[in-house]
């Protein structure tokens, strides 16, 4: 404990003060967490709306309703008339409101930088901040080229970018969490009562690839060029099914692992640290189904059903081209896809906190701290 | 087994990026019809059907400009079938310009599944039963024209606002209930007429150019009689146009149950009869489980005619490269279903039976006259009436307990109109009347 203390206040680059007491230096660990948290929270709960409303631009193919950039018709973005917005055709509505709303997350993730580089001591914070930053901003920059240039393919990329900011904003509001504050780094040999194996480490990990790349397929589905040919169309949904089932497996898989884990590891089934592993995996199972319902739906409302022959009611229904809830089901399958690689980045992160031993100068003394309150209040935890 | 997993992640992740590969959605352009060609040049040794449909399609750009620019041929400048503003509006990228008024409609709503040529050979092709038609062949299957005339704009639209229930044909009533989709519909049909005459006039060059071996020189005039001939019959379309008839009272006054009753009965005799020869391929109770199975003419165009047979596993294959799909039976609706494709109203199915659905194995039925036989009037409304009351019962049963289902479905097989009745007056007593009142979706 005393060299994890040492090399603490070695790599630090804001260093507490060595006559600081330990309450002080949780205190100050508090406030620097409260604000990072805070913003880092708001940009990534921003962020999902964003992507909703990305969703609905590509949905009903609204990227060119505004035909110049940075401007909206020659005016400045931020001065466009909202009655003319408001009362306009839904294109303009949903493309104006896409860009008004990632101005707003830009403000928001400028915001975490200013709290990330005045009070968050851990450097490596500090740069994936700024990180965020750049990559809403490149995401912005994407999305003017998009309609500058007219380009699908770049519209393609920015759809892919979309939840993959929303992924790292989900990372560093979990790394300002209280749980990647309190969490007892492991060591990859030793285990503890709770703590789930390697292996669900790496499925993790594996969940995560498999999510981006059922995104990166998704949005060429999506965003299919008019001149793709049949064939290629086919190959994209045959992979996009392939993955459906690999990430199916995965989720289902890491659910199993970790119960049989917990078991081996002697632990209690109401342990806070299996219900904190369990929750994101939980999670994971549940969204897992509602999206393979969605991505049936999303079929299904595209393109009807390949089986309308099986029964009356399918054979007499007619799709309604760019109806409410076929716009919905679609959406809301692009946005869920979003959400899983979130969820796969917490898990991620929950696992990792308790297995992975190297830990950085800030949660070093975090942990000191914590496990001197552990000490000094056992009935706490 | 971990270093499994990695290694098939390893191996699909990068090919989830092949579809990328040489994406450029700048160069857009008419596909030259490769199809057709190869069909006319399959059995013969030195032929290079590519090039053939390259310079046809060449050729058509000083006629019907380019995908983002189209414009009317001038030697036609005279018979405007087409209103010209609302093709360049449904033409090129999807879009507003400064004037706010949305372009590209037809890529927004149609592409995916029909092609940027009007080809049937959209990015979704391939999955879709039946599949995307293609306007090149000029032949359109719902339609108030006779076999072998051009539909009118207003069936175009009928298609485009209602449309084919159980098919991927998506229905875009919805956009004329918005002030600013409400020409969608109306300038969409334009441009299927427009994609249709520039396919029909390419695919008849294609076919004198390989077939009859005509030279394409710039000093040509055979192209400009196919352009004119082309063009003529589809600005006569809605002087072809079948008068709506008047439904028989029968049909759509739920007292006269009597007269229905008896309608239906007869509908029921002549379904089954050698005359209108329904059931061959509809199947005695009109399940589409009728003994003749046969392919559409666009299938045909490129399998039979070609000399290719399309039952013949793996034969299609050779036209594989030049953009063909695997020969798919048309099948026969199963009537008992409703839904029907061309719409389940009176005149709708009327229309079906008098007019047939072109394309396809339905032909027209015959009508009486001095010297042939055939139907007559009250006859085809009598066969309307069955066909309705077939597919109506399957929903009333559908919606029902099981012992009712069973005495609906009983009603069917028996020749015993009262007791069908009976059944369905058991089963529901006011569904069929309302059934009937609803059956004016279509129209």
């Amino acid at each position: 404990m005393k060299n994890s203390k040492n090399l603490s206040l070695k790599n630090n680059s804001h260093p507490a003060p060595a006559t600081e007491s330990s309450d002080d230096l949780e205190r100050n660990f508090k406030a620097t967490l409260g604000s990072v948290r805070l913003w880092s929270t708001l940009a990534t709960l921003f962020i999902f709306p964003l992507i909703w409303v990305g969703g609905l631009v590509t949905t009903h193919d609204a990227g060119m309703a505004v035909p110049d950039w940075p401007g909206t018709y020659g005016y400045n973005l931020f001065l466009y008339p909202i009655s003319t917005w408001l009362y306009g055709p839904f294109d303009l509505l949903i493309e104006h409101g896409h860009r008004l709303l990632g101005s707003w997350v830009g403000l928001l993730a400028i915001g975490l930088n200013i709290a990330a580089w005045t009070t968050e001591s851990r450097k490596w914070y500090r740069w994936a901040s700024l990180g965020l930053l750049l990559a809403v901003i490149a995401q912005g920059l994407l999305g003017g080229f998009r309609v500058v240039l007219d380009e699908r393919t770049i519209a393609m990329l920015h759809g892919c970018g979309g939840p993959l900011v929303f992924a790292f904003a989900s990372f560093l509001a979990i790394a300002a969490s209280t749980d990647w504050r309190t969490a007892q780094p492991g060591s990859w040999r030793e285990t503890r009562p709770g703590v789930p194996s390697r292996r669900v480490w790496r499925a993790s990990w594996l969940l995560l690839i498999a999510t981006v790349t059922q995104l990166v397929l998704g949005a060429q589905l999506r965003h299919a060029l008019p001149n793709t040919s049949p064939t290629s169309f086919m190959a994209m949904v045959h992979l996009h099914l392939t993955f459906a089932a690999v990430v199916t497996i995965l989720i289902l898989a890491i659910s199993v692992l970790i119960r049989i884990d917990f078991l081996r590891s002697e632990g209690t089934r109401d342990s806070l640290e299996f219900a904190r592993i369990r929750t994101p995996a939980n999670w994971l199972v549940g969204l897992l189904f509602v999206q393979l319902g969605l991505g049936l739906g999303t079929w299904f409302v595209n393109y009807a059903l390949p089986w309308s022959g099986l029964s009356p009611s399918l054979a007499q229904y007619a799709i309604a081209a760019k109806g409410y809830w076929e716009s919905m089901i679609v959406t809301a399958h692009q946005a869920t896809g979003s959400l899983l690689i979130s969820l796969s980045v917490w898990l991620i992160c929950r696992v990792g906190r308790r297995l992975v031993p190297l830990a950085d100068s800030q949660t070093s003394s975090t942990i000191n701290l914590d496990n001197q309150r552990i000490s000094e209040q056992p009935a706490a935890r | 087994m971990r270093s499994n997993g990695w290694k098939i992640l390893c191996l699909l992740v990068p090919l989830s990026l092949v579809p990328l590969i040489g994406c450029n959605s700048s160069v857009l352009s008419y596909k030259p019809n490769d199809l057709h060609a190869a069909s006319l040049t399959h059995e013969s040794a030195d032929s290079s059907p590519k090039a053939a449909a390259s310079s046809v399609s060449q050729w058509l750009e000083n006629w019907f400009g380019t995908i983002d620019a189209p414009i009317w041929p001038s030697p036609v400048a005279d018979v405007p079938v087409v209103n010209m503003k609302a093709v360049v509006r449904c033409a090129g990228p999807v879009g507003r310009l400064e004037d706010k008024v949305e372009r590209g409609i037809f890529r927004k709503h149609c592409v995916t599944c029909h092609g940027l040529s009007g080809d049937g050979r959209g990015p979704a092709a391939m999955f879709l039963d039946p599949y995307p038609r293609d306007f090149r062949r000029g032949t359109f299957k719902f339609k108030s024209t006779p076999a072998g005339s051009k539909p009118t704009a207003d069936d175009l639209q009928h298609v485009l606002r209602h449309g084919i229930p159980g098919t991927s044909m998506p229905s875009f009533q919805a956009l004329e209930e918005s002030e600013e989709f409400a020409n969608d519909v109306e300038d969409l049909s334009q441009y299927v007429q427009f994609l249709a005459i520039r396919g029909e006039v390419e695919r008849r060059m294609l076919t004198k150019l390989l077939r009859d071996s005509e030279p394409l020189t710039p000093e040509s005039q055979w192209p400009l009689d196919i352009l004119r001939s082309v063009v003529e019959k589809w600005s006569d379309a809605p002087n072809q146009a079948f008068p709506t008839p008047s439904i028989p009272n029968w049909l759509t006054d739920p007292t006269q149950n009597k007269e229905r009753s008896e309608a239906v009965a007869k509908g029921k005799e002549l379904f089954g009869s050698e005359l209108t020869a329904c059931s061959k391929c509809h199947g005695p109770s009109g399940r589409g489980d009728g003994a003749s199975q046969d392919y559409d003419e666009w299938t045909k165009d490129w399998t039979v005619l070609a000399g290719i047979d399309p039952k013949q596993p793996g034969a299609w294959k050779v036209m594989k490269p030049y953009g063909a799909l695997k020969p798919v039976i048309a099948k026969p609706r199963n009537l008992q279903w409703g839904g029907l494709h061309g719409g389940s109203d009176p005149v709708s199915i009327y229309k079906r039976i008098v007019l047939g659905i072109e394309g396809t194995p339905m032909p027209p039925v015959a009508r009486s006259s001095n010297s042939n036989p055939g139907l007559n009037e009250e006859e085809i409304w009598c066969l309307v009436g069955y066909v309705q009351e077939l597919g109506q019962a399957q929903r009333i049963a559908e919606s029902t307990p099981q012992n009712t289902q069973s005495a609906a479905a009983s009603s069917l097989n028996t020749s015993d109109p009262k007791s069908m009745q009976k059944a369905e007056d058991k089963v529901q007593p006011s569904e069929s009347s309302t059934l009937v009142m609803r059956g004016g979706k279509g129209e």
